[in-house]
């Protein structure tokens, strides 16, 4: 592991037992040639048992280093992890326990899907002995029993006669049935959290659908914890409990998926819904947000949204937001931005007004329905 | 978006806006380069490629400048101020030291061997490739039958253990000339490149720059000489570095066993052939130095083809 | 699989067919003929020379000549048409069928196709009988050598793609650089020199066997020898046999394990690897089940098309340390125009050749299921 961690990091006290995942302060940065890309940038989120929650952000916002951080699957180096990041699971600190360990937990009470199915899955070898493996490994069972409960997993992602699937190689599959696959291998050890990489980006639009309908049942009838993500708000709402919107390494607003969708305090989060296409968008141009996620060795000193920000002003520049709660107390909504310091209050209204206004003509709806 | 993805945008990003804040309009920059000169730019960057290229700089040096300095005659014996019949360990009047036998000077031989060597390395390569090129050409252009039957050709040369075929024709028609040994060398060395030539044609006779000089006329020689032949390039040069190597020890081999160059001539394999009849004697100096020089030679010869692939290769970056 | 092996087995004769035509063709080119060694000597007449090549059908025309040889044509048919090519009734065996056909069929015994290769003309002997002879070393040596090529190779290779960068990957480079440049006859004289030379005289420089100890390899007496005193004499073989095979596995190695390292380095930085770790599987389990079984897929084709290159190493290896295999058979051949051994060795490694690149394909299609017959 790197030096960073060798210095035996001082861990706080487990999360209650209620909470499954409870990620604090985590920092993942990559040693690179010219420097050292902070890609994860002090992320602190947590799931409950059987809860689902989304990360949700652009190419490049950390969204994936997230998950691959959190499996620890990630090369160190190149990778730096924060000697001060947390990662507590089922009660244990995962980020920087012996990876003996935490192969026993991966693959058995983590488990996670790709968003490739084509190349995650290996070539040279049949797709039953590709879940059977992880079968016997974790479950310590005999090569049959292995085999039966394969067949029970591919019967469970709805592939069709799986006592003959279990010969195939990937390559004679569908993309949306080698996704299957990968959801019936990481469920075959009836994971405690299922975490899925943007599982449907590399497949068809209708296939799509049918994927993300079936993670949702697996979910419900498994009773497992889902991490799901995701550049597309648009699939959330139907998803998850809650949302985790980032923005250049760091979380820029989190909360429950009615309040963010609904109620979005970033900046960010605003331009991000109003730039879902609709059907009332139809022929008008799309809102967009406008230039591109900055690059990670010159990111804007203060805020990093800024340049971007339809609502900046001066102390944007200069000072940097925390995220902080918003709402009123008790609520769990938290948002990082000026709009919602004492600053901003002047402001406030205005933007939020202007969020509304948006969504409403891309609903199709007039200005003013009073 | 993969972590290496994100990072390597990242760093993408960032050449460009150095580049841009140095005032350097990176993207003309490029296109006024010509394709060679983008070529040496990467092959400058390439050190081991220089340091072959320094190498065989210098051995061709040696191998014209040197025996004007350390003539060596078959016939004129050195008389040592001691004989020692198994010759010599180096010392400072013999730095590679002495052969058994007629003790003669080590480095001398060397020096005299490097250009027959190198001679017979680049100039059966040449007819190699000409060969190769010319039928390579024909094969891919005029396709059909003629295609097929050059290529079953191919097929059959590429089965043949072709050094067994070497060993056989130079006995059968060899008499020891330098000459005969670049002939056969070069008309067992064309196959290689003649399937490359003709995979070369197939793609770039179909594409958009050919048609286009069909359709106003131009004639068949002048599209393969001007159009086609210059795109396929590339790929010749880097597998005629392979054939000089190949080339340098298999003239060793051959001339090793005593079916190569006249043994009166000095090569590099002509000196081992006499070394290992001296094995007893354990001159160890006699058959390490030209061994070593080969060595030297055909690991110049592969750094200057790996920096070659490299730089010729449009799909690396610099 | 059966259907894609006979075809692809079909493909291979006329490339067979083509080799047989070249053999005979570099050997009929050469100067002086067979009759070219008897040219030092003043007691043979030219009345000798001719009865000489009429006794051996080599005043035939070539047409005539290269069907005998091949078994196409029965010799015992002394016709011929337009007085070039063999007449038709050559054609037909003793058993009234087309005489290539195998012997049970035609009742022909004669020519390659029969597996007869004819005398050699220096000593005498059946061809048959001077390769089956020598064969037997050089199978011994080459096998051994395979092995310790393919196992040191790959093992190397994986190795250093795990340890990128490390001190051992970089030796290993250094020793693929100098190694793939080294040629094989130069590293067998060294190795004499260091291990049998008068300073560290703990290796046999040559031979197969002790000589003062046991009967020369291959004699009746040494199979004597080898029933009563196995162990040692499998030692003394084995004894004899380290220097050789270190010459002849070298440079392979040193081009191979640098395959394997490029090969193995790109299997490690696919998505079906980080698959496998996130299942948990030990790192030995995704190194040499998930990652290597896709690194050799390329590698197995690649040490297809490197087999035959032991048969040349072997001639010069077998030279150097005075091996009686194949590879010394050639040279003596060689050195006695001795036509019919060489055409049948050229033959029968020109045919190893076919057949190690027919198996190549074959291993890739095993191994590499995406691969449809």
């Amino acid at each position: 592991m790197t030096e960073l961690l060798s210095a035996e990091a001082p861990f706080g006290t487990p999360p209650p037992r209620e909470t499954l995942l409870d990620v604090r302060n985590m920092k993942t940065h990559f040693k690179v040639l010219d420097g050292i890309v902070p890609a994860v940038d002090g992320v602190s989120f947590s799931i409950g048992r059987g809860q689902t929650l989304a990360i949700v952000g652009e190419s490049g916002s950390g969204k994936s280093v997230t998950a691959l951080t959190i499996m620890r699957l990630l090369d160190i180096p190149p990778a730096i992890i924060g000697a001060d990041s947390e990662v507590w699971f089922d009660g244990k600190e995962i980020l920087h326990m012996p990876i003996d360990q935490m192969r026993k937990i991966r693959g058995k009470d983590v488990a996670m899907i790709f968003q490739e199915p084509l190349t995650s899955l290996n070539p040279v070898l049949s797709i039953g002995e590709q879940i059977a493996e992880q079968v016997r490994l974790h479950l310590k069972v005999g090569n049959r029993e292995a085999r039966d409960r394969s067949i029970e997993s591919l019967r469970t992602v709805g592939i069709p006669s799986p006592e003959k699937r279990i010969q195939q190689y990937p390559h004679e599959m569908s993309g949306g049935m080698r996704q299957r696959v990968m959801i019936a291998m990481a469920l075959s050890c009836e994971p405690k959290l299922l975490i899925a990489d943007e599982p449907t980006t590399a497949l068809d639009v209708t296939i799509q659908a049918q994927i993300l309908e079936l993670l949702k049942v697996i979910q419900q009838k498994t009773g497992s914890a889902l991490l799901l993500i995701t550049h597309d708000l648009g699939v959330v709402a139907e998803m998850v409990d809650h949302v985790v919107v980032m923005y250049a390494g760091q979380i820029v607003e989190q909360g429950s998926v009615n309040d963010v969708m609904i109620e979005p305090r970033a900046p960010y989060t605003m331009g991000l819904l109003e730039s879902i296409p609709t059907a009332e968008k139809r022929g008008a141009r799309l809102s967009v947000i406008k230039g591109v996620v900055p690059s990670p060795f010159h990111l804007p000193p203060a805020c990093r949204f800024e340049p971007r920000c339809p609502y900046a002003w001066d102390l944007c520049r200069e000072v940097a937001p925390e995220l902080s709660r918003v709402g009123g107390s008790g609520s769990d909504r938290l948002a990082r931005c000026h709009l919602h310091g004492p600053e901003g209050e002047s402001r406030r209204a205005a933007a939020l007004e202007n969020h509304v206004g948006a969504m409403r003509a891309g609903r199709g709806l007039k200005e003013n329905p009073a | 978006m993969s972590d290496t993805e994100t990072t390597q945008a990242a760093i993408d990003a960032e050449r460009i806006r150095r580049a841009e804040e140095a005032g350097e309009d990176y993207e003309i920059g490029l296109v006024s380069l010509s394709q060679w000169q983008l070529a040496w730019r990467k092959f400058r960057g390439h050190r081991l490629a220089l340091i072959g290229l320094a190498m065989i700089g210098a051995l061709v040096l040696i191998a014209v400048v040197g025996p004007i300095f350390l003539p060596y005659d078959f016939a004129t014996i050195p008389i040592p101020d001691k004989i020692v019949y198994q010759g010599r360990p180096p010392s400072l009047d013999h730095l590679f030291g002495e052969t058994g036998g007629l003790q003669r000077d080590v480095l001398r031989l060397v020096v005299n061997g490097a250009r027959t060597s190198l001679f017979i390395g680049f100039s059966s390569m040449f007819i190699g490739v000409i060969i190769g090129t010319i039928v390579g050409a024909v094969a891919g252009y005029v396709g059909g039958f003629l295609d097929n039957v050059l290529m079953r050709i191919v097929d059959v040369m590429l089965s043949l253990p072709l050094l067994f075929v070497i060993l056989v024709a130079s006995r059968f028609f060899g008499n020891g000339s330098v000459l005969l040994i670049v002939i056969i060398f070069g008309l067992f060395g064309w196959m290689g490149v003649s399937r490359l030539v003709r995979s070369q044609f197939l793609s770039i006779r179909e594409s958009e720059f050919v048609e286009a000089a069909r359709a106003v006329g131009v004639r068949d020689r002048r599209i393969i000489f001007r159009h086609i032949l210059p795109n396929a390039i590339s790929p010749i040069v880097v597998v005629a570095s392979l054939i000089v190597a190949g080339n340098i020890i298999g003239e060793a081999f051959v001339s090793f066993l005593g079916f190569g160059v006249n043994p009166t001539t000095p090569t590099w394999g002509n000196i081992l052939s006499n070394a290992l009849t001296f094995i007893p004697l354990g001159n160890w100096w006699w058959p390490m130095f030209p061994g070593v020089a080969i060595i030297v030679t055909v690991l110049a010869v592969n750094f200057i083809g790996d920096g070659l692939r490299d730089a010729l290769d449009p799909r690396s970056r610099a | 699989m059966i259907k894609y092996i006979i075809r692809r087995s079909i493909q291979a004769i006329p490339v067979l067919f083509g080799i047989t035509i070249v053999v005979y063709g570099i050997l009929l080119a050469a100067p002086g003929g067979p009759t070219a060694k008897f040219n030092q000597n003043p007691r043979i007449t030219q009345q000798m020379k001719e009865d000489f090549k009429r006794a051996w059908g080599l005043d035939q025309p070539v047409p005539v000549q290269y069907c005998r040889w091949m078994g196409f044509c029965s010799k015992e048919v002394d016709d011929k048409l337009l007085g070039v090519l063999p007449a038709p009734a050559a054609f037909i065996g003793p058993k009234g069928m087309p005489n290539f056909l195998p012997t049970g069929l035609s009742g022909a015994s004669n020519g390659v196709l029969h597996g007869d290769f004819g005398f050699s003309i220096a000593t005498g002997e059946l061809v048959n009988t001077a390769i089956t002879r020598a064969a037997l070393p050089t199978l011994i040596l080459a096998s051994i050598a395979l092995f310790v090529w393919l196992f040191v190779a790959i093992l190397m290779g994986v190795y250093a793609a795990i340890h990128r960068y490390s001190l051992f990957d970089q030796a290993a480079t250094i020793f693929a650089y100098v190694g793939y440049a080294m040629p094989t006859f130069w590293l067998g004289i060294m190795l004499i020199f260091l291990f049998s030379g008068p300073g560290l005289n703990l290796l046999p420089a040559g031979g197969m066997t002790e000589t003062r100890v046991s009967p020369p390899f291959g004699s009746d007496d040494y199979w004597v020898y080898f029933g009563t005193h196995t162990l040692a004499a499998i030692l003394d073989v084995g004894r004899h046999l380290i220097l050789p095979v270190v010459t002849l596995v070298v440079v392979n190695i040193a081009g191979d394990s640098r395959f394997v390292r490029a090969s193995m380095l790109e299997a490690l930085g696919q998505d079906y690897v980080r698959t496998a770790k996130a299942k948990g599987l030990p790192g030995r389990s995704v190194t040499f089940k998930h990652a290597l079984r896709n690194a050799m897929l390329p590698v197995v084709t690649n040490i297809g098309l490197e087999i035959p290159f032991l048969f040349t190493g072997a001639i010069v290896t077998e030279t150097i340390f005075s091996w009686p295999g194949i590879g010394r058979l050639t040279i003596v051949a060689i050195n006695s125009f001795d036509y019919p051994v060489l055409m049948g060795v050229l033959l029968i490694s020109s045919m190893l050749v076919v057949f190690a690149n027919l198996l190549a394909d074959v291993a890739y299609a095993v191994v590499d299921p995406r691969i449809t017959f």
